[in-house]
């Protein structure tokens, strides 16, 4: 499997990491999304009624309570993480909009088109993200 | 004579303090009493920690119902008593929840109670969602039309 995620996603990502209430969200994805197989990414919230694409909302209940919105194209075994927010905290919330699920639906689809993803691999000790431009 | 009615009062006053100091005091330190509390918090700490488990339990069988793909009307339908279902007893429990404010505030089963608000947070998540993924997002036009482009790629 494959890992890309949008520009948007990173943001988030780095704004989150530097917080001290959110600092596990690096071993969080590393836990849930590397290495794993289709049947185990295969669960959440499936939001869009899609068997060959499901976009998948995931709730990570550890430390910040993270949600993870992304999608997945089964038959490439590709996974683009489209967005994360946190649950608790100062920067926690609910719940996103369905505006919001829509909008991000449509621009991870943009992104793949026009190949504006970052690609997420492990460094060598594999407790690292790298993210390279795809 | 007001020498005698004033020692009176304070022999009696005396009496009082010395009756209640040694009620409290037995009754404080009455190991019964101990354990009767310990047991009543332990009790509630049980109902709390088993409501949570069956609310985290109806939370993963509502993600689950979202992996179905053979959908029609009936299918809406039930779903449509299912999610008002779950707003009712959602509703229920928030009750439950506001009602042990007090509780709370004593420091009192602070972790039972923080778990059991999690869930509650959750089931209001699962029925949010519920609603958007069958009622809401198949009908904007955008969404509909990502899924199709989805599909061709």
């Amino acid at each position: 499997m494959k890992i890309f995620c949008l520009a948007d996603f990173k943001v988030e990502f780095d704004k989150l990491k530097t917080k001290k209430s959110y600092n596990t969200i690096e071993a969080d994805i590393i836990e849930y999304f590397f290495g794993k197989s289709v049947e185990v990414l295969c669960t959440g919230t499936r939001l869009n009624n899609s068997a060959e694409t499901p976009y998948i909302k995931k709730r990570i209940n550890g430390k910040g309570g993270f949600r993870f919105y992304f999608l997945l194209i089964i038959k490439d075994e590709n996974l683009f993480l489209m967005f994360v927010h946190p649950k608790t905290g100062s920067m926690g919330y609910e719940n996103i909009k369905d505006e919001s699920k829509a909008y991000l639906y449509k621009k991870v689809l943009e992104c793949i088109k026009n190949k504006d993803l970052f690609e997420m691999t492990l460094n060598s000790e594999g407790k690292n993200i790298v993210f390279k431009k795809a | 004579m007001q020498q005698v009615t004033f020692k009176s009062a304070i022999s009696e006053t005396f009496s009082s303090v010395r009756n209640f100091s040694f009620e409290e005091k037995k009754s404080f330190l009455s190991e019964e009493k101990v354990n009767e509390l310990l047991d009543a918090i332990l009790e509630f700490n049980r109902i709390f920690n088993k409501k949570t488990t069956t609310i985290n339990s109806i939370n993963e069988k509502i993600e689950k119902l979202t992996w179905f793909n053979d959908l029609n009307n009936e299918t809406l339908l039930s779903l449509n008593d299912l999610i008002s279902s779950i707003k009712d007893v959602h509703s229920t429990l928030i009750k439950q929840y506001v009602s042990l404010n007090y509780i709370r505030s004593k420091g009192i089963a602070k972790e039972e109670i923080a778990k059991f608000k999690n869930a509650l947070d959750d089931l209001k998540e699962s029925y949010q969602d519920l609603e958007s993924i069958f009622f809401f997002l198949p009908e904007m036009p955008d969404f509909k039309e990502t899924t199709k482009q989805l599909s061709l790629i």
